[in-house]
């Protein structure tokens, strides 16, 4: 059983950044790749390359990742320089929602690729 | 040889500051401390610092010297740029000079239970370990418990209070990797909390200041290697 005592968020967190990373560096490989394969890049083949579906949530999912992973080292900057709470939190909440409105952005302007 | 010494004496009311002293003094083959030593004796009996065995075993004279924290017993003098500037170790009271209050760094070492836990009946002579099992504790048993380590982390200037700092961190270490303990888990547990480790952000001068060599950092990366192993 388990002490009541750590509030057992600092491993959670830590590995999720850890594993983001990792998924980051496999997107950013694949889409390096993927676009060699693509050949010559002008503005059409670029366009091109971002219309499969595939490739649309391939970018979500890389977005997603990165701003949860940046967002966990925002809080560890936060936990590290500013101690007060009523401040902490709300910088924590408000980047959160920042946040979402990027991945939300990205979406929309990875789907409005035709 | 120039010094330039931390000084202050709360009892006489006055900021502290930094005083400059002045000694004849052969710098081949002696230490920090020799010098230290000889200003008490000769220049200014009202220094006050710590020291004990005189031979980086003790750990009572870790000090910041030249901006380093070290051990004045084991500092060369002739290799130190003058005037060789000494102060108490960083982010901890100070008592008097170089004297600082470390009883939060011996609370953050008695809350890892720097002991073995074992409730298995007690054998008749020692309990055993394969050469292997102890060489585990091999880099981790040596901390003499200075304290420069953890006063030169920037994590542990940021939450003195709730980050262990790299010394407690080792030292917890040092007993889950230890095969007679058996209360691995329950060591894990208290240190899977957003302050106690992952405080730690890996910036090493932990590593670059152990007057003993060690790597606490390396210790610290076993524990999240252990935590994660636990929980995949």
């Amino acid at each position: 059983m388990r002490n009541v005592g750590g509030a057992h968020r600092g491993l959670n967190l830590w590995l999720t950044q850890r594993a983001g990373a990792l998924v980051m560096a496999l997107y950013l490989i694949g889409f390096l790749v993927y676009a060699w394969i693509a050949g010559p890049l002008d503005y059409a083949a670029w366009h091109g390359l971002f219309v499969p579906l595939g490739a649309k949530a391939a970018s979500l999912l890389f977005v997603a990742v990165l701003l949860v992973h940046s967002w966990i080292g925002l809080r560890e900057i936060f936990i590290d320089y500013v101690h007060p709470i009523a401040m902490r939190l709300p910088l924590s909440f408000m980047f959160a929602v920042l946040y979402l409105g990027c991945l939300i952005w990205t979406a929309d302007i990875l789907w409005g690729v035709k | 040889m120039r010094f330039s010494i931390y000084r202050y004496d709360p009892e006489s009311g006055a900021a502290p500051c930094m005083r400059d002293y002045e000694l004849a003094f052969e710098p081949q083959g002696k230490k920090v401390l020799d010098a230290l030593i000889a200003i008490k004796e000769q220049v200014d009996e009202s220094l006050a610092f710590r020291r004990s065995c005189r031979e980086g075993v003790c750990g009572s004279d870790g000090l910041n010297i030249n901006g380093v924290n070290r051990l004045a017993c084991t500092a060369d003098l002739a290799n130190l740029k003058e005037p060789i500037e000494i102060r108490p170790l960083p982010r901890l009271a100070v008592i008097r000079d170089l004297i600082v209050d470390m009883s939060q760094f011996f609370r953050h070492y008695r809350a890892v239970k720097p002991f073995l836990v074992n409730l298995d009946p007690e054998p008749e002579s020692e309990r055993l370990q394969s050469p292997r099992e102890r060489a585990e504790l091999d880099g981790l048993y040596e901390c003499i418990l200075c304290g420069c380590c953890t006063t030169a982390c920037p994590s542990f200037w940021w939450n003195p209070e709730r980050f262990l700092g790299p010394t407690a961190l080792l030292q917890a270490y040092r007993f889950i990797a230890d095969s007679r303990d058996q209360t691995t888990n329950e060591r894990l547990d208290f240190l899977e909390d957003p302050y106690r480790l992952f405080r730690c952000h890996g910036i090493m001068n932990c590593v670059e200041v152990c007057p003993k060599g060690l790597n606490p950092m390396a210790a610290i990366g076993k524990i999240k290697s252990l935590l994660v192993k636990r929980v995949l």
